[in-house]
């Protein structure tokens, strides 16, 4: 407790509430992810495995599919949530995610191009993405910069939607051009919890340990930072370094989600929105919002993708769109356009 | 601004239709007449500068002895389908079947063009000006297509022969296939296309579905293909099952088949499946498999299917 709050963490009872809450409801997402899938496996005998009971193909099932995914869910929706609100933070804009801001894009197609120059190893990948998502990160940055940009929100986001427009149809040209690797790099471009299994996750492992270290670090400058950079150079801390470490956490971060789930946008708008909805603006007290809110929405429209169309299944990717545009709509037509 | 667009627009207009006549040569024009899904359509006798914008129609030129000048690429590739590279030094590639390069269509100077049965009208309209463009009449999918569009492809290349030839070593083949196979319950079979999030199940009215089914093989899409789709969507990993059969063709746009095997075999529930215990799993070329049509890729697919099933 006390270690807390010197890392800069406030924890209150408004906020302990809410995240008692958020918890118990991730616990039943969860629950239902286990329990409900595109298959013949229904709630019940998925019921009966989770007793300690159940026939040897519902446990397959659950042991072997819904468990990975539904853990693949957790961790994307965390990395994913964290970074939206982290580049928002250091930004000073509540349009900025990754998604939206060609940072996912980059580490696609980092990954794609890997791919069609030859690799396949799991951990290549996770490196690769990491790298992609940095240059994404640097140039959405370099945008914020220029004069006017960054002032703005929605030119930062349009900026974004520039750059991930052109990373998108990269990545198609790859496709058109490389039958090698198409089927593979298709996954590259809409996002998927569907086979991803438990090795996938281990190779992430450690660089979220990095991230994770990077924003306990950070926390709390990043807090004296939305208060402006004199504020907080006078308090002693460093923006420019501030700056650059969060940089290199977020794209760690969405680095190692799309490397294990492929691109998947509007989660890191969603998520630090409904933090900031429900907590306040202080980054200290979304980020810890947000590692609930993060897998929550992500299982969730996982839960939804399988079934949708069962027997087959829907791209998450395109379902975490369809919740995040409203989002992002109301966001900008908000009267007053909110500054972080 | 606007007046001079519009000179330079008028202008344009009879450059274009000059270029066009003088690039028709006149003794091309013949008597011959085949019936297409845009009407009656004149061809040249015998005709020299043939341009093929559907793989089908590449492979019934190849099989009835004629050489294209230029064709469409396979989907997903830069070039022709490999199984018909090797008739091939040199072919100049006229764009991909759903964009179609026209200027390089005009450069080759053709005198008659095969199209895709899909062939929009806009694009008959400016294909047929620079040569007589033969469009096969299409009802959806039909696993039987590929034979009226050999017939068809090969009237207009003045080789009607060569083209039932082709069609009879096909049918040969198959009741030779069917014949091994007889005796004992048709094996079943499912085609799959291979994707990391799942496999796509191909419709049973595909050529290659017919091709199979004349060969003696159940071939079936575990009732998750919709009438007139070619393909399901990625099916669920928790619904393998489902694509256990006696066979497994697992189709895949890579070169090296047996990579998107090992890859498949990665999936617990793709190594669980029955058939894959069988080792009944056959790594086939998407190219071929799931892509060409006509009386050459039939021979492909059979051959690999006599290799496939031979102990």
């Amino acid at each position: 407790m006390l270690a807390m709050q010197r890392l800069g963490f406030l924890p209150d009872r408004r906020l302990y509430r809410a995240m008692a809450s958020l918890l118990v409801l991730l616990a039943l997402v969860c629950l239902a992810s286990l329990l409900l899938g595109a298959g013949d496996v229904g709630p019940a005998r998925a019921w009966s495995v989770l007793m300690g009971r159940g026939d040897p193909e519902a446990r397959f099932v659950l042991d072997s599919l819904r468990l990975p995914r539904t853990l693949v869910g957790l961790v994307v929706g965390v990395a994913l949530g964290v970074a939206g609100a982290l580049l928002q933070a250091v930004s000073r804009n509540p349009l900025a995610e990754p998604g939206l801001l060609g940072v996912s894009a980059g580490a696609a197609f980092a990954v794609a191009l890997a791919l069609v120059l030859g690799a396949t190893a799991t951990t290549l990948r996770v490196g690769v993405a990491q790298l992609g998502a940095m240059a994404g990160c640097l140039c959405v940055m370099g945008v914020a910069r220029v004069s006017g940009a960054g002032n703005d929100p929605v030119r930062l986001v349009l900026a974004g939607a520039a750059l991930t427009g052109l990373l998108l149809s990269l990545t198609s040209l790859l496709l058109l051009f490389d039958q090698r690797a198409a089927d593979e790099i298709r996954f590259w471009i809409v996002g998927s919890l569907a086979g991803r299994q438990l090795e996938h996750l281990f190779a992430l492992m450690p660089s979220l340990l990095v991230a994770a270290a990077i924003v306990l670090a950070v926390a709390r400058p990043l807090a004296a930072l939305s208060l402006g950079e004199r504020v907080a150079s006078g308090l002693g801390h460093r923006p420019d370094l501030i700056r650059v470490l969060v940089i290199v956490a977020v794209a760690l971060l969405v680095g190692a989600a799309t490397a294990t789930a492929g691109p998947i946008a509007f989660v890191g708008l969603v998520v630090p929105f409904a933090a900031r909805a429900l907590a306040g603006p202080d980054i200290r007290r979304t980020l810890w919002l947000c590692l609930p809110l993060g897998p929550l929405m992500v299982i969730t429209a996982d839960i939804i993708s399988r079934l949708l169309v069962a027997p087959s299944e829907l791209p998450l990717g395109v379902l975490t769109a369809l919740c995040g545009a409203p989002v992002l709509v109301a966001v900008v037509r908000a009267r007053r356009m909110p500054t972080l | 601004m606007g007046t001079g667009r519009f000179c330079k627009e008028t202008m344009g207009m009879p450059l274009l239709a000059a270029a066009i006549l003088a690039l028709m040569p006149l003794s091309a024009w013949a008597e011959r007449s085949v019936e297409t899904a845009f009407g009656t359509v004149s061809v040249p006798e015998s005709p020299q500068r043939v341009v093929t914008l559907h793989e089908g129609a590449l492979d019934v030129a190849v099989a009835t002895g004629v050489k294209p000048l230029g064709a469409v690429t396979t989907r997903g590739g830069d070039n022709v389908a490999r199984y018909l590279a090797p008739h091939f030094d040199d072919i100049a590639i006229v764009g991909v079947v759903q964009e179609i390069n026209l200027e390089a269509v005009l450069a080759l100077e053709p005198d008659l063009i095969l199209a895709p049965p899909q062939l929009a009208e806009a694009q008959y309209r400016l294909l047929s000006r620079m040569a007589p463009t033969v469009v096969p009449l299409s009802e959806g999918l039909d696993p039987d297509a590929w034979r009226s569009e050999t017939r068809l492809f090969a009237q207009a290349l003045g080789r009607e022969a060569e083209g039932e030839a082709a069609l009879q070593v096909v049918d040969a083949r198959a009741s030779e296939l069917a014949e091994r196979l007889a005796g004992n319950e048709a094996p079943s079979a499912v085609l799959v296309r291979w994707m990391p999030q799942g496999p796509m199940v191909m419709s049973e009215e595909l050529f290659t579905a017919g091709l199979l089914r004349a060969a003696g093989v159940a071939i079936h899409d575990a009732g998750l293909v919709r009438e007139g789709v070619p393909h399901s969507d990625p099916l669920s990993f928790e619904n393998l099952s489902r694509v256990d059969a006696d066979w497994l063709f697992l189709a895949t746009l890579n070169e090296e088949g047996r990579e998107a095997l090992e890859a498949a075999k990665e999936s617990p529930a793709f190594a669980r499946l029955d058939v894959v215990a069988r080792d009944r799993v056959v790594p086939v070329d998407g190219q071929l498999w799931t892509s060409a049509t006509g009386p050459l890729a039939a021979q492909a697919i059979l051959d690999q299917l006599y290799d496939a099933l031979s102990p």
